[in-house]
């Protein structure tokens, strides 16, 4: 099941023939290249210049442990994971060069004890204030603690900082950040999410893959599907094992449900940030419609067990589908239109929480406040696995990269999730798994990605001779995403526009802390 | 501020009757399972202690203990036993003494045991 | 699926309060108990309640159940419910997630700024000590650190679970789960009761 589409191939080659040290390690949805360590930095570089995205950033094994970088060419509608040894405590500086793997540098000295050979301070991101030696980690603790963060800043020297949270606004999740203001404006915020860590790559070692999936799931459960898919792919790519096509379209069917659902989440949120009570209302309406619907056509308001290893656990109640997604969806699109008619949502909406283009290609950002930005990046159109292969999705854009445009490409997405399913529909969904014999494959090692409602999730997959996880990498989009969050509130931004921004990000935290 | 007024009075009253009245879309609702009492033998009950994610389960004896609170509604123990096992259809489960929601089921006694 | 025993680090400052109830308690005893609490409570919260709501790592579901208690469809106000974000006006504490360890002092604070007589409703299945074993990270259940009043199953548990759960609470709605067996006389399903 590859993703490389004829004519990118040259190109494609030409790129990777031109990595210094590289051997080709696998080839499937994603190419492995594994290289010495000291070609890190110069393959970096020679990636970013050609406009590769790095997509993730992770470390598996101990002594050595091993770097993972996670490229995702775009143009080329291919995924690459290059791999380096690392020996001892140093590899290269790699966030100088590419600004986007600063956060995972720090989770991964938290987790393995490895850092880049710079020097400079590392913060703690991931893991509680507490994590002894006997706290449980993916590989060795690090020599030296991580620094607490302390982002430098100087404004006329007027500006303080205050902790906010971890316990916030009713019905919200816990998220604790730092805020530094002159007074109204926002000068800075950094965020904490180890309170938390509950330390699932940690738990899935050791486990079958179908028996891992409850707790995949539920590591982000707003995005059930889209992380479940991903590393049900990732766990697919890795025995060579094909879900049915019927199943494929279910998984399709269920993940633009989830898409459609939290995008009228999204909706509900930013009128209740800009103290819009009755369209509140009116997206909730939508929202709680777009739930009973999921419920009914698949067994659970949040879609939780739907996704199986190898295919589909569950197969969609077409008739009930059929007849009730239409109207839950125009009550949404006919929120939107009223919302879009409404100046004093609108006031706050427009130049609020800016995230330039430039922004978020330097940070890596996917999803809705990406394509917001301009940076028409969708996994299910740029990497397409069945069944977005035979059913493409039109991919929403602006350029403005404000709150406004964010919304819009929600409501975009949403309208075009709504097609999406009508021809799934009609080519037929179903249930049924595949076979997953372990040691079925060669490599035993897989990376698997689904677009969820806040952008490219990514899991990968290490099986050992039994089929057991032997490490496990789960990113959902929300990780990748906080740290576009900082710039967007920094942007001329006063207090009262922070829930606003949050909102239109609609990320989550325990995505984020896993 | 109009448009809001008239779709407001369009749109009409949502809001659920209950608890006064049931809710038809709690009809749809995941619900815990219900174990078919003496028919379960103790290989298959460990297997579905084995089988649940969740910590649910327990096997002590010839009883499978039940532990209510801790169950998703997964179905995991339903698709390894579904002779045995159906959902309750009760979702109104709340409970001021966290014991209730421990249940105890009869296995299926063994033969040749006292 | 067996991870081994974990060294529970110990946390110095923060005083873990005994769960009255639990897991597993004597039901006679603890019977008694929830009677007197809930003729307090229907004296005191019958008519209004303020709910605040507390995470200490929930997977977001819980949590977007929890707003939909305000929504069109299910309007807590009418039933005299109401979300206050301020701990010294609320009467009840809803609580979601596993009790992350690293949440200890956030929760401890939490519950100390509510004044007297307060509820606490644990909600959703990790708050009750399903999906998350105790362990290094979590201790599993919120009766683990604050005393939990009402417990809510469900993952998550639907707003129609929630309100029932509240209207529980203040004694207003009966609880149906001690009657019940979750065993049928037959394969057939049916609840023997």
């Amino acid at each position: 099941m590859t993703a490389v589409r004829p004519g990118s191939r040259e190109t494609l080659a030409g790129l990777l023939g031109s990595i210094k040290g590289a051997s080709v390690a696998g080839v499937g949805n994603a190419v492995t290249l594994q290289l010495p360590a000291a070609e890190l930095e110069p393959a970096v570089d020679h990636l970013t210049r050609a406009g590769a995205r790095l997509a993730d950033l992770f470390a598996a094994g101990q002594d050595p442990a091993v770097l993972h970088l996670v490229w995702a060419l775009d143009e080329e509608h291919q995924y690459l994971v290059v791999r380096a040894e690392v020996d001892g405590e140093d590899y290269p500086p790699l966030s100088d060069l590419a600004p986007a793997a600063f956060y995972e540098e720090c989770e991964i000295y938290e987790q393995f004890g490895i850092r880049p050979a710079t020097g400079k301070p590392l913060n703690r991101v991931a893991l509680p204030p507490h994590a002894g030696p006997d706290f449980p980690r993916l590989g060795r603790q690090p020599r030296q603690a991580p620094a607490e963060v302390h982002a430098p800043h100087t404004v006329g020297g007027h500006a303080f900082e205050f902790p906010f949270g971890p316990v916030r606004q009713v019905g919200v999740e816990s998220l604790y950040y730092g805020l530094v203001t002159s007074g109204e404006e926002v000068v800075d915020l950094y965020l904490f999410t180890w309170h938390k860590h509950r330390g699932l790559e940690w738990r899935l070692r050791g486990q079958a893959p179908r028996a891992a999936l409850f707790y995949v799931e539920r590591t982000e459960g707003l995005s059930a599907i889209a992380l479940s898919w991903a590393f049900a792919a990732a766990v697919e790519a890795a025995l060579d094992a094909s879900p049915p096509p019927a199943a494929q379209r279910t998984r399709a069917v269920a993940l633009e449900l989830e898409r459609l659902y939290n995008h009228a989440a999204a909706t509900a949120a930013l009128c209740q940030a800009t103290g819009l009570s009755v369209g509140q209302s009116a997206a909730e309406i939508a929202l709680e419609q777009l739930l009973r619907l999921n419920a009914a056509v698949f067994g659970h308001r949040y879609l939780f067990g739907v996704i199986e290893a190898g295919g589909a656990r569950r197969a969609p109640d077409v008739d009930a589908l059929r007849a009730a997604l239409p109207a839950a969806h125009a009550e949404l699109r006919r929120a939107a239109e009223a919302l879009l008619t409404t100046n004093s949502f609108l006031d706050r909406l427009e130049a609020a929480g800016v995230v330039t283009g430039e922004q978020a290609r330097r940070l890596g950002l996917v999803g809705p406040v990406a394509r917001a930005a301009g940076l028409a990046h969708d996994t299910r159109r740029d990497h397409p696995a069945p069944p977005y292969l035979e059913n493409p999705p039109v991919v929403a854009a602006r350029t403005a990269g404000d709150v406004l445009a964010r919304f819009g490409v929600m409501q975009d997405e949403a309208a075009d999730s709504v097609r999406l399913i009508g021809d799934l529909l009609d080519a037929g969904a179903g249930a049924g798994a595949a076979d997953l014999r372990p040691g079925g494959g060669r490599s035993r090692s897989g990376l698997g990605w689904a677009e969820s409602s806040r952008g490219e999730a990514l899991a990968w997959v290490s099986l050992d001779d039994d089929g057991r996880i032997a490490r496990a990498r789960l990113r959902p989009a929300s990780v990748r995403n906080w740290r576009g969050f900082d710039d967007a509130c920094r942007s001329q931004n006063v207090f009262t526009d922070i829930p606003i921004i949050e909102a239109s990000f609609w990320l989550t935290v325990a995505g984020t802390a896993r | 501020m109009t448009v809001w007024f008239l779709r407001g009075l369009r749109r009409g009253v949502v809001t659920t009757r209950y608890p006064a009245r049931p809710d038809s879309s709690a009809a749809d609702l995941p619900t815990p399972p219900v174990f078919a009492a003496r028919a379960i033998g103790r290989a298959l009950a460990d297997r579905l202690v084995e089988v649940c994610p969740s910590q649910a389960l327990d096997r002590e004896d010839d009883e499978l203990v039940f532990d209510v609170g801790a169950c998703t509604a997964c179905g995991r123990c339903r698709e390894a036993a579904s002779w045995a096992v159906q959902p309750s259809g009760v979702f109104e489960l709340a409970v001021t003494s966290r014991a209730h929601l421990v249940k105890r089921i009869p296995l299926k006694p063994e033969r040749g045991r006292t | 699926m067996s991870q081994g025993e974990l060294p529970i680090p110990s946390q110095p400052n923060v005083q873990q309060t005994p769960a009255p109830q639990g897991e597993r308690g004597d039901p006679a005893t603890e019977d008694q108990a929830a009677a007197a609490l809930r003729q307090r409570i229907a004296s005191q919260f019958g008519r209004s309640l303020h709910i605040r709501t507390l995470d200490t790592g929930s997977c977001a579901a819980c949590e977007q159940e929890i707003r939909l208690l305000a929504a069109p469809h299910y309007d807590l106000h009418r039933l005299g419910f109401f979300f206050t974000p301020a701990p010294r006006h609320a009467d009840l504490l809803m609580v979601t997630g596993p009790m992350i360890r690293a949440f200890d002092i956030a929760a401890r604070k939490t519950y100390d700024a509510m004044p007297g007589p307060k509820v606490v409703v644990a909600t959703g299945a990790c708050a009750l000590g399903g999906v998350y074993p105790a362990d290094a990270f979590v201790h599993g259940a919120v009766d683990r650190i604050l005393p939990v009043d009402v417990w809510i199953p469900g993952c998550p548990p639907s707003p129609l679970a929630l309100l029932h759960g509240l209207l529980v609470a203040v004694d207003r709605l009966a609880e149906k789960v001690p009657e019940l067996s979750f065993a049928s006389d037959s394969a057939s399903g049916k609840e023997s009761g």
